[in-house]
């Protein structure tokens, strides 16, 4: 605490008390073994609960349902529903045995016939695209069912262990109708859905029947707290107001631009979760003057991603030098590809591409000032580092007009290719990102580079779909992802860790978090202090 | 809908009675006139540029080399509050002007010729009070895309029925009196009735009840940019300096108190220096008169 | 007096279509649109086309317009498209909130405006008076959200007496209450004091004084029940704010209601439900300036010719 914000509290101190108001303290304290935890914000305002058509999995998704397959932190999978699974050397067979003696929270049983009537479901939804690749279900014996491919998915294990794939009751999911993941939904998971309010609240119970937790928790059996209930606050400032206030036990997700004011506080402890994407610039190579690889390079190299970290987020984080999270092995590609903050080479560039220093110190070619705009979207984050950048940019004689859009608007400003520079981010585990973003057949949005490249297409489809197992789909897009760096449509730039802070005099949390972010796992073995 | 909430809040001025008028009123013009100065000589007064980043020195408090301290880019509130008094003044000044000449321009013309025609543009206008004017400025920052362009005329077009309404009573009152009737029984034309009789008379209200508002449209513009809408980095508003601030609350505290600070100054300065102007005038009367 | 009020009504209804009319097209004219906040990342742009087909989005402007008008006449909002409920639930879930905030705000402001007015009247060019008027100009000068982050750090962070956000418990509502509630204070602060000395003035008060009546009970029986008037119309005024007149607040305090709905559903162009939370919103303000108009006529006859 510095000085003067003592100073300041104590003017603001003596002022209420001047006012003469008198309120009890206020107690944060719960029964025993509940427990309030804030949402992570990309998790906000998911609209419902039905893991089918939801377009956002969220937390009480992973509690109230398990999946087939678990993911790790380090991109492993392990066996939860499922006990084991194998496929065929073609690719076009996938067996899974299945766990016995799971029942759902309404007492029905779970067995192949579920899988059976789940799978079929996703069809004509938005999360089709998930079970696209599989062609039927066939049911070997009770616990054993088969699916046969349209054609193989290299992917098909990282698909069933995302969110999406909690298994609910057939029998809740039918009754309901329309209304399932509102007001109901069953699942085999730890917890029970109370109640769930849209933008507001998911109250959870604990299923005390839990005994089939995952290998990633320690605990397999029914949770340890009993009461959970969920937040969703979307200012930042106000889920570190409600931590370091006893309001809330636990903040999952903490930004890293208020991490060392959660650090601060007494009774706060912090916990790093495995990161979940990247911040990064794509450049518009279908507009003047970025048609021009050498000043597509130099503006890459233009960029210091090691500043950012050590001084905007004053260590926190990772630089990003590719475009996939450093957790995935396809990230693991030949140094030289990797796009590192070079001054010397990017001002040298910048003059072979005929862009000459002009009096003010912002460069010129044939008259023309090299102006060009540099949008972001409205959240704090995003406007921070978008400023740093347009100091760097500076640095090369590179005049960015910062423009800042609601992420809907921006999206149309792309549609109609109105950009040249961006600041994005983009949280996902998995190396198909490279296609979601930079597919000549989604110019616009989601290929905000207007990337259009043959040998880029080719690359791009031999890993997408021409991989038959894990490693090859590995090796293909790390080809892939090599090639795209060296074209620089986009920049790399940061890394963040996604951190936990909770209120240690309330909560015990596991040494060690497993899956890929905090999830179901880590929650069955955290504990509420007596 | 014959009357409003707003055009209510400007009757009410008439109520109001004069405890800050005398020395209230000259503090207050003196401390208008100063922030005025400050904007216009922003680059002269500001001891650094108001975009000049140094990472190593983010979030400090204030001190003698950085009196209001340092934001979370490192760089020095001060120069970038003098340089906000140029956006947050300009943009509540040109919002307020663009307000009023079309109110005063439509209203002068719905309230002279009367009928179909006012009827129609009236209702049409009065459309705008059906929502809160700080959602009807953020949807038209957002169909207008950002910058400090929408932003003014976001802000005009919330005020433009309370403009309006005014001119048109002005202008409906006036128009019945008797040297209006001479004017017109000697051969004179719509135009110039409108322009040498009408409007004069009626233009005194008006341009009291604009500087009121001008206080008004620069809260309006503080809260836009509270959103994330109006000026676009790294140029400072006090909105936006209060927006990026807000993140950092708890631990630089100044960045968001500051700014805000100077947002509620400049609104009690325009506020009481306009009631003592007023009073002075005592348009008071004229406005009880329409 | 019949005859007025059911004017008044039938005239609101051509400007009910006016307003649908106007809220339809200013959420199309807003740049973007819901699908890619539907879609998740693997959608191919054919997936999209059809999700597009689905919500009717690929019709044309007039067509949409008419299908959701003939759904409103019905009294049904149309089903959200993102957040995939019926926009009547989303809208009742939500207003609750936003009623017991504008509401309690608007008692707070005549309660403690009606108060802080009548002592600065009765103590009128006193240093009371100054001082009084002075923190109640303070109060409409300072932007909402500022005035809210200040009270935070103050009562939720500093001292610890109430908590910082949320709806869970009544505490939570008196911050963002004192928040709303202060911009209108000043107001009738103003209007009461300023009325009060109006009355104060007049021959009643003198002959009240005259005839030996304590000074307390002239301000109190005679004067302040005359100057009120005035008040009561500016509040009902009021009443067609209380929905969505603090959106800024209900964002700063993390608090749920249509503020904090339609904020949200715009930014993912969510087009039912901005467009019914805007339409709730519009009739609000109708059916408030009506009540204010209607308390007016009541007190005022001659409201009722002009009029005509």
């Amino acid at each position: 605490m510095t000085h003067s914000t003592s100073r300041l509290k104590l003017a603001l101190l003596s002022a209420t008390l001047a006012c003469g108001v008198a309120l009890a303290p206020l107690s944060a304290a719960v029964a025993a073994s509940e427990a309030v935890f804030v949402f992570p914000n990309s998790h906000n305002g998911a609209p419902t609960l039905n893991p089918v058509k939801t377009t956002l999995d969220t937390l009480a998704h992973e509690l109230i349902y398990d999946r087939l397959i678990e993911q790790d932190a380090d991109q492993t999978y392990h066996p939860h529903l499922a006990e084991s699974w194998e496929s065929s050397p073609d690719g076009m067979l996938w067996t899974f045995k299945l766990r016995q003696g799971v029942t759902f929270h309404d007492g029905e049983p779970f067995n192949a016939k579920t899988i059976a009537w789940w799978i079929p479901k996703f069809a004509g939804t938005d999360n089709d695209y998930l079970v696209a690749a599989v062609d039927k279900v066939e049911i070997v014996d009770d616990y054993t069912v088969r699916f046969v491919m349209k054609h193989p998915d290299a992917n098909l294990l990282y698909n069933l262990a995302s969110g999406f794939m909690g298994v609910p009751s057939p029998k809740a999911y039918e009754a309901a109708g329309d209304t399932y993941g509102v007001t109901v939904a069953v699942g085999t998971g730890p917890y029970k859905l109370d109640h769930f309010t849209t933008g507001v609240e998911t109250l959870l119970i604990r299923n005390e029947d839990y005994k089939w937790g995952s290998e990633l928790a320690a605990n397999r059996g029914k949770a340890h707290i009993e009461k959970l209930l969920l937040r969703e606050i979307v200012d930042e400032a106000a889920s570190y107001l409600e931590l370091k206030t006893g309001g809330v036990d636990m903040v999952v997700d903490v930004p890293n631009a208020l991490l060392s004011q959660y650090k601060s506080v007494k009774d706060v402890e912090t916990k790093a979760l495995p990161s979940y994407g990247i911040f990064y610039m794509p450049i518009n190579t279908s507009a003047e003057p970025f048609t021009d690889l050498k000043v597509r390079k130099a503006t890459a190299l233009a960029v210091n991603q090691e500043e950012i970290v050590s001084r905007l987020y004053r260590g926190v984080g990772k630089p990003a030098h590719t475009f996939l999270i450093s957790s995935l092995p396809e990230s693991k590609i030949n140094p030289q590809f990797e796009i590192r903050h070079d001054l010397r080479q990017a001002n040298q560039l910048l003059d072979e591409a005929g862009w000459k220093k002009g009096p003010n110190g912002i460069r010129e070619k044939d008259g023309k000032p090299l102006t060009v705009k540099l949008w972001t979207q409205g959240d704090t984050e995003f406007k921070r580092m978008t400023e740093v950048i347009q100091a760097q940019l500076k640095a090369i004689g590179m005049n960015g007009e910062i423009g800042v859009f609601d992420v809907s608007s921006i999206r149309d400003q792309y549609k109609k290719n109105q950009h040249q520079l961006a600041v994005r981010s983009y949280g996902w585990n998995n190396a198909d990102i490279l296609d979601w973003f930079l597919s000549a057949e989604r110019q616009g949005y989601p290929n905000v580079s207007m990337w259009k490249d043959p040998k880029g297409e080719e690359l791009r489809k031999a890993a997408l779909t021409g991989s038959k197992t894990t490693e090859e789909r590995i090796a293909n897009f790390k080809i892939y992802h090599e090639y795209v760096l060296s074209q620089y449509p986009v920049v790399p730039i940061y890394e963040p860790d996604r951190t936990l802070a909770y209120n240690k005099t309330r909560l015990t949390v596991p040494e060690k978090i497993r899956g890929p972010k905090f999830t179901a796992a880590s929650i069955i073995d955290t504990k509420v202090n007596d | 809908m014959s009357l409003s909430l707003k055009t209510q809040g400007a009757a009410t001025l008439r109520l109001l009675g004069k405890p800050f008028g005398g020395i209230g009123g000259a503090i207050c013009g003196a401390g208008l006139g100063l922030f005025i100065f400050v904007a216009l000589f922003a680059p002269l007064l500001a001891p650094y540029a108001y975009d000049a980043q140094d990472l190593a020195r983010i979030g400090l408090p204030p001190s003698a080399e950085n009196w209001f301290g340092t934001d979370e880019f490192g760089r020095d509130v001060l120069s970038r509050v003098i340089y906000g008094a140029r956006i947050s003044l300009s943009v509540g000044l040109t919002a307020v002007a663009l307000s009023a000449s079309a109110g005063i321009l439509i209203g002068a013309l719905c309230g002279y010729f009367g009928g179909r025609f006012d009827r129609i543009t009236m209702a049409a206008i009065d459309l705008t009070w059906c929502f809160p004017e700080i959602l009807l400025a953020l949807v038209l920052v957002a169909i207008l895309g950002p910058g400090l362009n929408s932003t003014v005329i976001a802000i005009a077009v919330a005020y433009l029925a309370q403009f309006t309404r005014l001119t048109r009573t002005q202008v409906r009152a006036l128009k019945g009196e008797t040297f209006v009737e001479v004017s017109r029984c000697l051969g004179a034309g719509h135009a110039h009735i409108l322009l040498r009789h009408l409007l004069p008379n009626a233009l005194a209200p008006v341009i009291v009840v604009a500087m009121l508002t001008t206080g008004d449209a620069i809260l309006l513009e503080a809260t836009l940019g509270f959103f994330g809408m109006g000026a676009q980095p790294p140029t400072p508003s006090w909105g936006a300096m209060m927006s990026s601030g807000s993140a950092q609350l708890f631990n630089a505290p100044w960045v968001v108190i500051i700014p805000g600070l100077f947002v509620a100054l400049s609104v009690i300065f325009i506020n009481v220096y306009g009631d003592a102007i007023l009073a002075a005038l005592d348009v008071k009367n004229r406005i009880r008169r329409a | 007096m019949a005859d007025y009020v059911l004017r008044r009504i039938l005239a609101l209804i051509p400007v009910f279509f006016f307003v649908t009319v106007v809220v339809f097209m200013i959420v199309h004219l807003v740049p973007g649109d819901p699908i890619d906040n539907l879609v998740r990342i693997g959608v191919t742009p054919e997936q999209k086309a059809l999700i597009a087909a689905r919500y009717g989005l690929d019709q044309p402007l007039y067509l949409q317009y008419w299908r959701w008008l003939t759904l409103v006449l019905q009294g049904d909002f149309g089903s959200a498209i993102v957040l995939r409920r019926p926009v009547m639930d989303l809208i009742r879930e939500n207003i609750g909130y936003s009623l017991t905030l504008g509401g309690l705000a608007l008692c707070f402001s005549a309660l403690v405006g009606i108060t802080t007015g009548a002592i600065a009247a009765a103590w009128r060019n006193t240093l009371v008076d100054k001082s009084i008027m002075g923190v109640v100009l303070l109060g409409s000068t300072v932007p909402a959200f500022w005035l809210g982050l200040l009270l935070i750090l103050l009562f939720a962070v500093t001292l610890g007496w109430l908590p910082v956000s949320g709806a869970k418990h009544w505490t939570a509502l008196i911050l963002p209450v004192v928040t709303v509630g202060l911009g209108g204070m000043a107001l009738v602060a103003r209007v009461t004091r300023v009325s009060m000395m109006d009355i104060g003035r007049q021959d009643f008060v003198t002959l009240l004084h005259a005839k030996g009546v304590p000074a307390w009970a002239v301000q109190v029986r005679h004067v302040l029940r005359h100057a009120l008037i005035p008040v009561v119309t500016l509040l009902s005024l009021r009443i067609g704010l209380i929905v969505g007149g603090s959106v800024t607040v209900e964002y700063v305090f993390a608090r749920p209601g249509i503020g904090s709905l339609l904020i949200r559903a715009l930014g993912q162009r969510d087009y039912p439900v901005v467009q019914g939370c805007l339409l709730m919103l519009a009739m609000a303000v109708m059916i408030g300036t009506l009540l204010g108009d209607l308390v007016q006529a009541a007190m005022d006859p001659r409201q009722r010719e002009e009029s005509r």
